[in-house]
């Protein structure tokens, strides 16, 4: 199988800073691609050139086989890669409906004039929800009564309603407890099942190793190789994203679950 | 709920002054619409002298303004005083445009009106009001401007702080006509800020030295205006004369810092007015004229009882 | 997706009754303000003309004073913006129909299409400054009222050596714009009223005979069409629903391809529209335009759009909501006159309120919301 992003040395430089340094991955249709990588590995970097904000100062991007370069998110949403940032995924004050449709709003033309079409927004926005384990109150509740678990998962669904062939999560678990963690690593599993190319960002191991099917790890602007699951264990991971030796005395004393 | 209660508790609080201004009616009722925001102080004088005829004649005078001296808001005032069906109303005629409609509809309705201090009998003729109470601005610009030619001034700065009003400005125009020069750039449009109005009296005073003459348009220009002059050192030496009256005024006066003030004599352009209409309305006697109220030159030895009464009926 | 299983109801999501869900709406602070305002002054002010046919059209026109320029400063409040211009832009708006319309001798009609052309524009620059810099808007648009003061001042002043100019009304005789904005509708029909008896005629001049209130000004016809118009815009379109995200969250809506800038852009131009329609009734309605109108007005806009249950922050609020807030602001400042009340407390009394509508505001605001 081909993949469907192909990123091939890409760099990228701001002003002297070097933020990625040669950064190389192949994400595949279906499959759960974990980016690891400590704070400052240019993870942010990599998933914003990714998601077309940012221009590579060099290398190539390969999207269904084809180079491409876009110049804004939009153009990326509108070929198929969707991002869903940790803390900016939802308006709070909005309702679900309108924030599951915020950007792609559904129209009806009524004498002339183009409306929001909310029928059909809130009956699709409650399918969607369903889908993925959520009950709402009403299409009408506001996001801000949702808990974190939950804004992911609507951003996640919306992103696969809107027909992302890539979704890009980064760190959607971060800042979430261990029950509601679980709930949005069952939303990228029943993603990925839909043959969606999942790439999943996080600095939690434990998190990667509990969806990901592969593991690429990013340290100082460069990719460290990726590994396939059942190839590498937890604490080799976590070695090569503190980049080296300094964590392993620690570890043993933490019992190995940092 | 606790919350409902508190806010039972915070409306009540609010409508007690209510009850109190709700009675009280009288037999006849007058309102007394200004231009002034109620910033200005020198209404005080007007809202003074209505409460007195008030009392003295047993009727109920309102006083009305809009708040920012908004020309528009007090048409809309007029409008809603003639809403309320007074048996009169007692207003000023700031700008004829903005301000004739609303008075023709009031007289048009059967409401008797009576201008106040600004106007041309023309414009009260022409809106059909009674009469006009005040000072004609232009010739009372005009004599000042004559009396400070023969006191040997050439040049003058005007201080306005009401540069949006025309009527006002005449005084200026009058000032200028009399001592026979163009008004020119000699009008400063000072605001009402008494701070900024004493520093751009200070550097218009810095700017131009050859000034012989200050002319303010009443106390919200004149008293920053003598303490900018006093702070210059020019006290006595600069001709100082103003329009109106107040409590600095006048001791600037007695002190030499200011030769001379215009009192258009507000306290008869409010309580007049109330006489005028309590009595045409009681017995049908109507003076046959337009009243002068102003204007009075006070200089510093005629200033007994302006002294006791400044600031509240002078 | 119908055949999906029904995921469990989360047991910390309390069910809400009908009646309470159809009443914790944005809307509510206004209604209930509206309710309490009528009934106050009803039993203080009933018999004084406040409901007489001339009495509501007393407070039903400066309501819509306030309605017009509170749907404009609404929407780009949710649209997470201030405009604090607002009262300049109607003096400066009202001096340019004055200064093209009479000074200059153009036609009413190309007066008043240059007016708006440089109000917009002067909109536009607003939002785009603020728009590519980053800086506050309250910084932006205060640096604009204070401009546009000091050229509503300074330019009368200069071509016509003072600082209001007569004679609009004369000029606009006979055009085919001017009467949009200074017209009166239904006077046919109010005639009838005054015919029948419904309301009070003139008893004397030469208007006897006629009624005291003879048609619904073009001002209060606006109000309404701008109502109805930011209203629909808001909920109904999807432009409302970036309004929203604009206001909520830039940087989340621009993540999602909501083009943020034009956005906000676009409302502040809305305003300047807004405070010019204003300004042009205000003018052709008084024949005249002075370098103090508007005074002030940026914050009563403000305050009806508070009282009406939009955050100040952006992204949250009612067109109707605000135009319930400028009806309370319009009542109560026209009631207080009727109710013979001293008018330097109206000031007191809209503390008051707009103390109590924030907080009762704010309660409704976190129930729909979740906001902690």
């Amino acid at each position: 199988m081909d993949p469907i992003v192909r990123m091939t040395n890409i760099a990228k430089h701001f002003g002297s800073v070097i933020a990625l340094n040669g950064v190389s991955v192949d994400v595949f249709p279906g499959e759960c691609h974990c980016l690891l990588g400590d704070n400052g590995a240019g993870k942010s970097t990599f998933i914003k050139t990714m998601s077309g904000v940012h221009k590579p100062t060099s290398g190539e991007i390969l999207f269904e086989g084809t180079p491409m370069s876009f110049a804004n998110p939009r153009d990326a949403i509108a070929a198929g890669i969707a991002t869903v940032y940790q803390d900016l995924a939802m308006i709070p004050l909005m309702s679900v409906s309108r924030n599951f449709f915020m950007g792609n709003e559904p129209v009806k033309t009524i004498a002339g004039m183009r409306f929001f079409d909310h029928d059909y927004a809130n009956r699709v926005t409650m399918d969607e929800m369903r889908a993925m384990g959520i009950n709402l109150r009403g299409p009408d509740q506001a996001v801000g009564t949702l808990s974190g678990g939950e804004r992911q998962t609507v951003a996640i669904a919306r992103a696969v309603h809107f027909g992302a062939k890539v979704l890009i999560l980064d760190e959607p678990t971060s800042a979430l407890g261990v029950r509601q963690t679980s709930n949005v690593l069952a939303t990228i599993d029943k993603v990925r099942k839909k043959g969606i190319a999942v790439v999943f960002i996080t600095h939690n191991v434990r998190h990667a190793m509990a969806v990901g099917d592969r593991f690429t790890v990013l340290n100082r602007g460069q990719t460290l190789g990726t590994a396939l699951k059942g190839d590498i264990t937890p604490e080799e991971l976590q070695d090569m994203m503190a980049g080296g030796q300094e964590l392993a005395t620690l570890e043993g004393s933490l019992g190995g679950t940092v | 709920m606790k919350f409902v209660k508190t806010m039972v508790a915070a409306v009540a609080v609010a409508a007690a002054p209510f009850a109190a201004a709700a009675d009280g009616h009288a037999d006849l009722n007058y309102v007394l619409v200004s231009h002034a925001p109620d910033s200005d102080s020198w209404w005080n004088t007007i809202k003074n002298g209505i409460a007195l005829a008030g009392d003295q004649l047993g009727v109920n005078v309102e006083y009305r303004n809009p708040p920012t001296g908004d020309l528009a808001d007090m048409a809309r005032i007029i409008e809603q005083a003639a809403a309320a069906q007074p048996d009169g109303i007692i207003t000023t005629l700031a700008d004829f445009d903005v301000l004739s409609g609303p008075i023709k509809a009031a007289v048009d309705q059967g409401i008797d009106v009576i201008i106040m201090n600004s106007g041309t009998p023309e414009q009260v003729r022409e809106v059909g009001g009674l009469m006009f109470v005040g000072q004609p601005e232009y010739d009372a610009g005009l004599a000042a401007g004559m009396r400070a030619k023969g006191d040997g001034v050439e040049s003058f700065v005007c201080v306005n702080h009401v540069i949006s009003n025309t009527v006002v400005a005449e005084r200026c125009r009058g000032f200028a006509d009399g001592l026979g020069v163009d008004l020119g750039d000699s009008m400063i449009d000072s605001g009402q800020d008494p701070a900024e109005i004493k520093n751009r009296v200070t550097a218009y005073l810095t700017a131009n030295p050859e000034t012989d003459a200050i002319l303010t348009l009443g106390p919200t220009s004149a008293d920053p205006t003598i303490l900018a002059v006093k702070e210059m050192g020019l006290d006595g030496d600069i001709y100082f004369g103003t329009f109106d009256l107040g409590t600095n005024i006048v001791e600037a006066i007695k002190d030499g810092t200011i030769q001379w003030g215009i009192d258009q004599q507000p306290f008869l352009q409010a309580y007049l007015p109330v006489v005028v209409l309590a009595n045409y309305d009681r017995y049908g006697v109507l003076p046959g004229n337009n009243i002068n109220s102003g204007p009075g030159f006070v200089t510093k030895d005629a200033l007994g009882k302006v002294e006791e009464f400044a600031g509240e009926y002078r | 997706m119908a055949d999906t299983p029904q995921a469990a109801l989360d047991e910390r999501v309390k069910d809400i009754s009908p009646i309470r869900k159809a009443l914790i709406r944005p809307e509510l602070g206004g209604i209930i303000g509206t309710v309490a305002v009528f009934t106050f002054f009803a039993l203080l002010a009933g018999s004084s003309g406040m409901f007489n046919a001339q009495g509501i059209m007393n407070w039903t026109t400066v309501s819509a004073q306030f309605m017009i320029i509170a749907v404009g400063a609404c929407l780009l409040m949710i649209a997470g913006e201030f405009d604090l211009s607002v009262g300049s832009m109607i003096g400066f708006a009202g001096m340019m129909v004055a200064i093209f319309g009479v000074t200059l001798g153009f036609p009413m009609w190309m007066a008043i299409l240059i007016t708006f052309a440089i109000c917009l524009a002067c909109g536009w620059l607003n939002g785009y400054i603020v728009v590519k810099t980053g800086l506050p808007s309250f910084i932006v648009t205060l640096a604009t009222l204070f401009i546009l003061r000091g050229f509503t001042i300074f330019i009368p002043q200069t071509v016509e050596r003072k600082t209001i100019i007569g004679g609009i009304r004369e000029a606009a005789e006979g055009d085919w714009l001017a009467p949009l904005f200074g017209a009166k509708i239904l006077g046919g029909l109010f005639q009838w009223f005054g015919d029948i008896g419904l309301i009070a005629v003139f008893e004397r001049g030469n208007r006897a005979g006629q009624p005291v209130v003879d048609g619904v000004p073009m001002l209060i016809v606006w109000a309404i069409v701008l109502i109805v118009f930011g209203h629909l815009l808001l909920t109904r379109t999807k432009f409302g629903n970036w309004i929203f995200a604009a206001g909520g969250d830039a940087q989340a809506a621009r993540y999602v391809g909501v083009p943020v800038n034009q956005v906000k852009i676009l409302m502040f131009m809305f305003t300047a529209f807004c405070a010019t329609v204003f300004a042009v009734c205000q003018v052709m309605e008084f024949g005249s335009a002075g370098a103090d109108r508007g005074l002030l007005k940026e914050f009563e806009a403000i305050i009806a759009v508070v009282i009406g249950g939009a955050l100040l922050t952006g992204g949250y609020g009612s067109v109707i909501g605000a135009a319930l807030g400028a009806l309370i602001f319009g009542v109560v400042q026209q009631g207080l006159f009727f109710a013979n009340v001293e008018s330097s407390l109206f000031r007191v009394f809209l503390g008051v309120i707009l103390l109590l509508a924030v907080i009762l505001n704010t309660y409704i605001r976190r129930i729909i919301t979740g906001e902690r």
